[in-house]
């Protein structure tokens, strides 16, 4: 489409060159997340104010909803064993199940919804309020405040909360097991632990690195990246969400094909 | 302590938790894996491994005793399994023991099998090789059954024919089959036969009445079967009646003797027995004898009341008297 001036103003079309200027926008706001991680000062108070947000307020929601994926899923796999005669094999199907997928996804998606939007909305009201601006006039690094200490804080505390909601589901499931199979605790965790391997457990950690990572980074960039108004606070927040949420899956579906890459060998 | 050290101890016990959970579950599966366990290498070469690949698990008496360490390719086609096995256990494996593949349950993972092994052999070492024995391959078993398929197609096509026989009632099945009169006479011979059961059975109860009865103490058969002292006075006595039947052998001869001699007439008895003329005269002797008898009799009593004679009977009268 030609400009006033003869030159073409958008390169495809509005809407593709928009994508196409917030994908390069989004991988400057990453490239300058790991210029600045590096770099002093660090903002330590501000990253464990930060864990404790997204990791210690954050846990009871996931050991409860771990508990409840562990029981329910238990639950629902037992019929298509139970054709089989094969009710036993459930500790070692739930075990993979949880510890490859389902503890490392369910963790991430609760967390894309409560810490993500959380973040989203925090500082894209920030933003509305000027108080980024603010902190750049007072000397201080916005970006190094807000967004490294909060993309650590997910990095690393959805891991560990990946660790809880693992043992959490674990626990439901026995509990279900002990209550339909009359199975022993150490009979339970023996089979649980025949079945995974370390792969599982350490590319699960892995994983849950880049899940951390991602509704971080998505959470600062759209509330970072917010449209002035109260309305772009609310869009901030459910796009973190939307956002994390796909890239969440698409991280799984990715590290799904990497890890049987690993598996195979 | 003011909120922002209480977060921050917060933040440092959740995390330490989180790490001790993933500790304890690194733990715990090295430990099921016998991944921080002493072990030893040994070898063993298949010519197929059916999928087994390193980290299966390596059984010994039923029991878990290490993993499959390495599987390299081997000679032209073979393959050369690794294992690492437990050092506590390498004691109970000998040298001749065996190694084969098998699996977890029906359908469960591949697993190697080290079984056999005497005590005579020393306990396997380091870079040991074990001796390798084929499991029952899956191809195998179906080509043999694909060849049982084709013999019970035969054997239902062989029975077809023949319950088509039975039917139109050829041959003696098919006649009994078919044939009422058959039918009846087999019947017949079946009611026979359970009599003839009955009778047997009545007959065995009978032997076996009889064979208690034989048990029983104290009978005669009883001691016969059972009392070791009566075979010595039974042999005495058999003895005895061996040379009693011996003499009456020896006295049967003499009579047999006696008898011939007394049927022949060239002796005094066999004379008086067999010569009629010698009867004759005997008898003529004897009516003889009994006249003179009578007449010596007349004469006696004539002597009685003759002198000298009367004076003696008439002492032996008085003598008989005073008695």
């Amino acid at each position: 489409m030609a400009g006033p001036s003869g030159m073409r103003k958008y390169i495809f079309s509005k809407k593709i060159d928009t994508f196409f200027k917030g994908l390069a926008d989004a991988w400057n706001f990453v490239r300058r997340f790991f210029q600045e991680v590096f770099v002093p000062p660090y903002e330590f108070k501000e990253v464990i104010h930060q864990c404790y947000r997204i990791g210690v307020e954050s846990l009871p929601l996931i050991s409860l909803t771990g508990f409840i994926v562990g029981i329910v899923f238990t639950n629902q796999s037992r019929p298509s064993l139970s054709e089989f005669g094969a009710t036993s094999w459930l500790p070692s199907l739930i075990a993979i199940a949880i510890v490859r997928a389902m503890g490392p996804l369910v963790t991430a998606l609760i967390a894309a919804g409560k810490v993500g939007s959380g973040i989203g909305a925090e500082i894209a009201s920030m933003k509305v309020t000027e108080q980024i601006d603010a902190m750049e006039v007072s000397a201080t690094n916005p970006y190094k405040f807000l967004v490294v200490s909060r993309v650590l804080a997910t990095t690393f505390m959805i891991p560990v909360l990946v660790m809880y909601t693992d043992f959490v589901a674990l626990m439901g499931a026995f509990i279900n097991v002990n209550a339909n199979e009359l199975v022993s605790i150490s009979t339970f965790f023996a089979q649980v632990f025949s079945s995974v391997t370390f792969l599982d457990i350490f590319s699960s950690i892995i994983k849950s690195l880049f899940f951390g990572f991602t509704i971080g980074m998505v959470g600062c960039y759209k509330g970072y990246t917010s449209s002035k108004g109260t309305e772009g606070v609310g869009r901030a927040a459910n796009a973190a969400v939307v956002i994390s949420m796909f890239l969440i899956f698409i991280e799984e579906l990715l590290s799904l094909q990497i890890i049987n890459l690993f598996r195979i060998k | 302590m003011n909120q922002e050290n209480k977060r921050s101890i917060l933040v440092g016990l959740f995390v330490l938790i989180g790490i001790i959970i993933l500790v304890l579950g690194i733990m715990t599966l090295g430990g099921q894996q016998k991944k921080f366990v002493k072990a030893i290498h040994v070898t063993a070469v298949f010519d197929d491994i059916g999928g087994l690949q390193p980290g299966n698990n390596i059984w010994f008496s039923g029991v878990k005793i290490g993993t499959v360490r390495k599987i390299n390719f081997f000679g032209d086609s073979q393959v050369e399994v690794e294992m690492n096995v437990e050092e506590k256990v390498v004691e109970f494996i000998r040298k001749n023991s065996k190694a084969t593949i098998s699996s977890d349950g029906l359908i469960g993972n591949k697993i190697i099998v080290i079984y056999g092994g005497t005590t005579d052999y020393p306990s396997v070492e380091e870079g040991d090789r074990l001796e390798a024995v084929m499991p029952l391959d899956t191809d195998k078993m179906m080509e043999t059954l694909q060849e049982n398929n084709k013999n019970l197609v035969d054997i239902t096509n062989d029975l077809k024919v023949l319950t088509g026989k039975i039917a139109a009632g050829e041959g003696i099945v098919g006649a009994v089959m078919t044939d009422s009169t058959l039918g009846v006479n087999f019947r017949t011979i079946l009611s026979n036969l359970e009599r003839a059961s009955t009778n047997s059975n009545n007959m065995l109860a009978d032997l076996a009445d009889f064979s208690n009865k034989l048990n029983q103490e104290g009978t005669l058969a009883n001691d016969l079967v059972t009392d070791t002292s009566i075979v010595p006075d039974l042999k005495a006595t058999l003895e005895g009646l061996r040379l009693t039947v011996e003499n009456a052998q020896v006295l049967s001869k003499e009579f047999s003797t006696i008898t011939d001699k007394l049927n022949s007439s060239d002796n005094s008895l066999g004379l008086l027995l067999n010569d009629p003329d010698f009867a004759k005269s005997l008898k003529k002797t004897m009516e003889n004898a009994d006249s003179a008898s009578y007449n010596l009799n007349k004469g006696m009593e004539a002597l009685e009341y003759t002198w000298p004679f009367n004076k003696g009977f008439k002492r032996k009268a008085k003598a008989e008297g005073g008695n």
